[in-house]
């Protein structure tokens, strides 16, 4: 009776296929060897370059929930419409179409910022702002059952809104970048690395685009606003800053920041409208493990998660990769849950 | 049974008999395959609802994984009779002993967590057990027809049979969840919904009774799954253990209405029917649509009704009857729970010694000794920030002590758990009055009874005492929202005096109260100590505390200033300089 | 310049402040002080708008006060030395002064308010870049000061600035405020609960008791009436 889609978002790097039987039983130790080299380097590279866009997507969680404390459940779904808006501008609308298959998916991640920022502004002003932040200061559980349910109703809207309006059919952003790689080797012996060229753009823009926010937050008086708004709400209204706006705009930051994250996976995943989903807990962990309340932390933390992701590809099939993210999950908010980056200084 | 239950479960019950009765005979009436078909499912995903409520409900820890539940129930029944050829009937029960494990195995790790991070990880289990159903290849699972003995296996020709049978399940579900909510099960799980600390210190075991709760919680959940396999004979790891699923078990009891028994009924009775309706009118143009309409659905009940359906209506039309007084049962001998040590003659019954608390390089509490005498009244005064109420911390388990000893008639208090602490002996107010608003005074202060271990008949007649004592007896069946500040802090004495304590700690009771307001408490506490109580009692408004306390100790930075007769301390020269300030004196002086 | 009329407030379902009036004019050091729970933070709230009033009015420089939000007031001209300090504990000491220049009067003055606040409290200049959370009572107070006088205010309000603080730091921060009023001029009220330092230095005080005004008039009148210390220390009978 009640079914939900869920997209396939499997990946398979090529591997290298073991010889003829007998030729590989004399050379049987320096091949394996080298195959297993090469799948650890093609592992690390991945784990890299998938890791730092991860580590993108989770400052925009880290932002509302590791600064502000909002408990987000629909975070996925901010995600899912930075996918969606940046294949509408790029291929499905045809907006974006003037740059280019080359230039045009990554234009277009970063033009679904906007978009997502004032749809984040609107949800916060309309819904979340009802259940966070003065409202709630001082109440004991801080809001968040109320930010869990609303935010579980967003999700739940989102997905299956989208499902209605997007379809269930899986789509991607083209490029044909995504299918070319640079080959960097051969490294050790025969072994070669694989550094699909999609990804690695991506990678790119996603440091420019963290640098970016890092730099907007440490350094101008908007993002210091902000910082002091979600460190101390009464004292910053004290300052003179309107603390319901700086929430607002952090809310929308934080939306941005996924949604340009989720545009760039765009260029090399097949997505519908439920691929939010396979990566709430991904963007938890993250910044779980970074430690709360720092920007570079969960950057690191999505790092370290995309990192054990894609190793964990090397021993597990597909589906217990998922799976095993979750035990990773589990095991931090069990074992550390103050993170590895976390700011040593106490809040209030 | 708690007090006054009696009649309200027999009430429930017979509201229970006839609401199924009828449910019965409309299904006579209906005769469309797929409607009769919605109405089996009502019921189950009402006594899903009805599972959910009694841990996040009740228990306020928000669960977002019920799934994990619903589907072992499902998945035993399939695979049970598939590969076992074992009949539903017995597979249900297998499922319900499965989903019990499971909810101790999920229990032990994730209980250590709290609020939203113990709803997030409650999400991982059903999805990282989907992803390794999927990965072992079970897509899609299907229950084989059985010809030769179809009653065996569960299968029916007829559909009403199976809403009979739902009906059934779900009746026993809801009598489960109205027995507990009548018990001290239930008045446990809302205290520490309302208040885990407040509860601990009233000498409530959380741990152990949220683990009874999810356990009822995973065993109810379990048999909602395996009916609902049975029904739908077709399961698929995303159908039982996905998201939506969860969902379902949050939705329908929100909306319906949160810790009420009707609630989750309600809820699955208006969304239900109205979720499947609209998929099977606009799924082809609108799939996805019942998602939609959950999400709509718990926003608003979220954004205007928080608690649910079940409590506005009850509220806005059902104006619960203001003040009629439950009947208090005479005060009946209570005997006092057997474990305290009697303090030898001449040994005072609260010796501290040498204790110290940092927080960070900052010294709260810092070496800090004074000991108190059977049936004495001492003060703790000090000005802000002296370090008092983390002291009480510290003696009552909330906090740990980083140096020092502290014995309760010679029995060491220190490192133990708060409820612990309560158990042997100490009644803790706090500084913030935490009470259940929607509950009589009287099972307010029946927690603090049940706390320490009474039974319930002693419970009811210690709770009865209390109230006495403290001068609420008069308003026991008043909810406790309508009280008045006063009313309330006596109330919270009277929480703590249920649990027939040995020595009270009472933090600022007097806070906030008016000049008679303060001398009507004040008296209550001077009742106490002639009926031998031992008192140690934090506060500020310095002339109550100058006619009550027998003795002051006075804390500044952490450190004892000074001990003594009130009117020796007040004269210190030490102490006026830590209140009003060593000009003051030079003034004084000039 | 501030007057409060018979300003009535609840807090928490408590009648904290009943019937107060008072008033601070320009260029004066106004002290207000009473024992815990008299209701001085509740009355330092209300101006600063964080607890709506049940009756009465403020108004500041003939501005109705209480029509303005919370966050309005630092663009007036009022600056808040909140009780517990309240820095922003994972800014620096420096980002931390920044915020209390957030108003545009603070950030037209700005090198000079800055150099006068080096010259008041040197530590902060060596402490800049250092996080506020690290930072000690007494400098976490000063930095709170310091972030008051970011704005160039023309009130300062200051709540209890000696919590929490050792006695002879509490000395200090009161010589800084006593230096401030005398060398800028600059109008204040401050809100204590250690009597004797409040009042020798300001021009007048008001003394509050379960929320009403129980006495008024310059310093020494104030020290000399027996009714404070009583008050203070209880032994007032019945």
């Amino acid at each position: 009776m009640l079914e939900s889609r869920r997209s396939v978002t499997n990946e398979s790097r090529p591997r290298r296929h073991l010889s003829r039987a007998g030729e590989r039983e004399a050379r049987a130790s320096s091949v394996d060897l080298e195959i297993l080299v090469e799948n650890v380097l093609n592992a690390v590279t991945a784990g890299i370059t998938i890791g730092c866009i991860y580590g993108l997507m989770c400052i925009g969680l880290g932002l509302i929930f590791g600064i502000m404390r909002i408990v987000n459940f629909a975070q996925g779904e901010l995600l899912m419409l930075g996918m969606f808006a940046s294949f509408y501008l790029v291929t499905g609308g045809k907006v974006l179409s003037f740059l280019g298959p080359y230039w045009g998916p990554f234009i277009g991640a970063i033009c679904a910022a906007p978009l997502v920022f004032a749809g984040g502004a609107l949800l916060h002003k309309f819904l979340i702002s009802r259940v966070s932040g003065l409202r709630t200061a001082g109440s004991l559980d801080e809001g968040h059952f109320g930010q869990l349910i609303v935010t579980l109703g967003i999700s739940l809207i989102l997905q299956n809104g989208g499902q209605i309006v997007f379809g269930s059919t899986p789509v991607a952003v083209r490029t044909p970048l995504s299918s070319e790689a640079f080959l960097v080797g051969p490294v050790y012996g025969g072994a070669t690395v694989f550094l699909n060229k999609a990804k690695l753009i991506a990678f790119f823009v996603a440091i420019l685009v963290a640098i970016v926010l890092y730099l907007t937050l440490e350094y101008t008086r908007l993002g210091k606003a902000l910082r002091a708004a979600a460190d101390n709400p009464t004292a910053a209204t004290y300052m003179g800053i309107e603390v319901d706006t700086a929430y607002r705009i952090a809310f929308g930051l934080g939306a941005g920041i996924t949604a340009v994250a989720g545009g760039l996976m765009a260029t090399y995943i097949s997505f519908g409208p439920f691929v939010g989903f396979d990566y709430v807990i991904i963007m938890y962990s993250g910044v779980v493990l970074g430690g709360m309340g720092s920007i570079l932390g969960a950057f690191w933390g999505g790092l370290t998660v995309g990192f054990v992701q894609q190793f964990s590809a090397l021993i597990l099939p597909p589906q217990l990769q998922n799976a095993a993210i979750f035990v990773v999950f589990l095991m931090i908010v069990l074992l550390r849950p103050q993170g590895l980056f976390g700011r040593s200084a106490e809040r209030a | 049974m708690r007090q006054g239950a009696g009649p309200l479960l027999r009430r429930n019950l017979i509201v229970l008999a006839i609401l199924s009765v009828a449910y019965l005979v409309l299904t006579l009436f209906v005769t469309n395959s797929y409607y009769q078909l919605i109405l089996t499912l009502v019921p189950v995903w009402a006594l899903f609802g009805v599972s959910w409520n009694i841990l996040s409900g009740y228990g306020g820890q928000l669960s977002f994984g019920h799934a994990s539940f619903f589907g072992i129930g499902a998945y035993t029944v399939t695979l049970s009779v598939v590969y076992w050829g074992l009949s539903p009937w017995l597979g249900i029960v297998l499922g319900m002993i499965l989903g019990g494990l499971a909810a101790i195995a999920i229990g032990m790790p994730t209980f250590r967590l709290r609020g939203h991070y113990f709803a997030l990880s409650m999400l991982a289990y059903p999805l990282a057990i989907l992803y390794v159903l999927q990965y072992l290849g079970f897509q899609e699972v299907s229950i084989p027809m059985h010809r030769q003995n179809p009653v065996a296996f569960m299968e029916f020709s007829e559909p009403r049979i199976y809403t009979l049978i739902a009906v059934c399940l779900l009746v026993v579900g809801v009598v489960i969840s109205l027995v507990i909510e009548n018990s001290r099960f239930g008045l446990a799980l809302l205290a520490i919904r309302q208040n885990e600390l407040a509860a601990e210190a009233a000498g409530i075991n959380a741990r152990e009774w949220k683990m009874r709760s999810l356990v009822v919680s995973g065993m109810m959940a379990a048999v909602a799954g395996g009916f609902y396999a049975r029904v739908l004979v077709v399961v698929t790891p995303d159908s039982v253990f996905g998201m939506l699923v969860s969902a379902q078990a949050v939705v329908v009891t929100l909306f319906g209405g949160v810790a009420s028994v009707w609630g989750p009924l309600i809820g699955a009775a208006i969304l239900v029917p109205l979720a499947e309706t609209l998929q099977a009118e606009l799924g082809t143009y609108l799939p996805g649509i019942q998602g939609v309409v959950y999400g709509f659905a718990i926003i608003a009940i979220m954004l205007l009704s928080p608690d649910g359906l079940f409590w506005t209506i009850r509220d806005r039309w059902f104006r619960p009857k203001a003040a009629a007084p439950a009947p208090v049962p005479d005060l009946m001998p209570v005997s006092p729970p057997a474990r305290r040590a009697i303090a030898q003659a001449g040994a005072p019954l609260l010796n501290v010694e040498n204790l110290s608390r940092s927080f960070g390089g900052l010294k709260a509490v810092s070496e800090v000794s004074f000991s108190v005498a059977e049936g004495e009244i001492l003060g703790i005064i000090g000005p802000n920030g002296a370090g008092k109420t983390t002291l009480f911390n510290v003696l009552n388990g909330v906090l740990s002590a980083d140096e020092g000893s502290a014995q309760l008639a010679g029995q060491p208090m220190l490192g133990r758990k708060t409820f612990e602490v309560c158990r042997m002996g100490v009644g803790r107010t706090f500084q913030v009055v935490r009470s259940f608003p929607r509950l009589p005074v009287l099972d307010n202060v029946i927690v603090g009874a049940y706390g320490a271990g009474l039974s319930d008949r002693d419970a009811i007649a210690s709770a009865a005492r209390a109230l006495h004592q403290v001068g609420l007896h008069e308003q026991s069946g008043v909810a406790a929202g309508q009280l008045t500040n006063k009313q309330l802090r006596l109330m919270e004495l009277a929480r703590a005096l249920a649990g027939s304590p040995r020595l009270l700690l009472l933090d600022e009771t007097l806070a906030g109260l008016g000049r008679e307001e303060c001398d009507s408490v004040l008296k209550v506490l001077a009742r106490l100590r002639e009926e031998g109580m031992t008192i140690c009692i934090i506060e500020h408004t310095m002339h109550a505390m100058m006619r009550l306390a027998d003795r002051f100790v006075v804390l500044d930075h952490g450190r004892v200033l000074a001990t003594g007769l009130p009117r020796t301390v007040v004269e210190d020269t030490s102490v006026i300089e830590a209140y009003l300030g060593k000009k003051w004196l030079a003034r004084q002086h000039a | 310049m501030l007057e409060v009329k018979d300003l009535s407030v609840a807090y928490g379902g408590l009648r904290a402040l009943t019937g107060v009036t008072l008033s601070v004019a320009e260029g004066r050091f106004v002290t207000i002080v009473g024992s815990n729970g008299a209701g001085k933070s509740t009355l330092f709230k209300t101006i600063s708008g964080v607890v709506p009033p049940v009756s009465g009015t403020i108004t500041f420089r003939n501005e109705n006060l209480l029509s303005h939000r919370a966050s309005d007031r630092a663009h007036l001209g009022i600056a808040h030395v909140p009780e517990g300090r309240q820095v922003f504990k994972t800014l620096t000491v420096r980002e931390n002064l920044e915020m209390g220049a957030y108003p545009k009067t603070g950030r037209t003055q700005w090198t000079q308010t800055l150099e006068r606040i080096h010259t008041l409290f040197p530590i902060l200049s060596e402490r800049a870049d250092q996080l506020a959370g690290t930072l000690s009572g007494g400098e976490q107070q000063m930095l709170a000061i310091g972030r008051g006088l970011a704005c160039a205010p023309r009130l300062l309000m200051l709540d209890e600035p000696s919590m929490g603080l050792a006695p002879s730091v509490a000395d200090m921060i009161f010589e800084r405020i006593s230096q401030i009023h005398r060398e800028d001029g600059l109008t204040i009220l401050l809100v204590e609960q250690r009597v004797a330092e409040a009042l020798e230095r300001s021009d007048h005080g008001y003394v509050l008791e379960t929320g009403h005004i129980v006495l008024e008039g310059p310093y020494e009148t104030l020290l000399a009436d027996d009714r404070v210390r009583r008050s203070y220390l209880g032994l007032t009978e019945a």
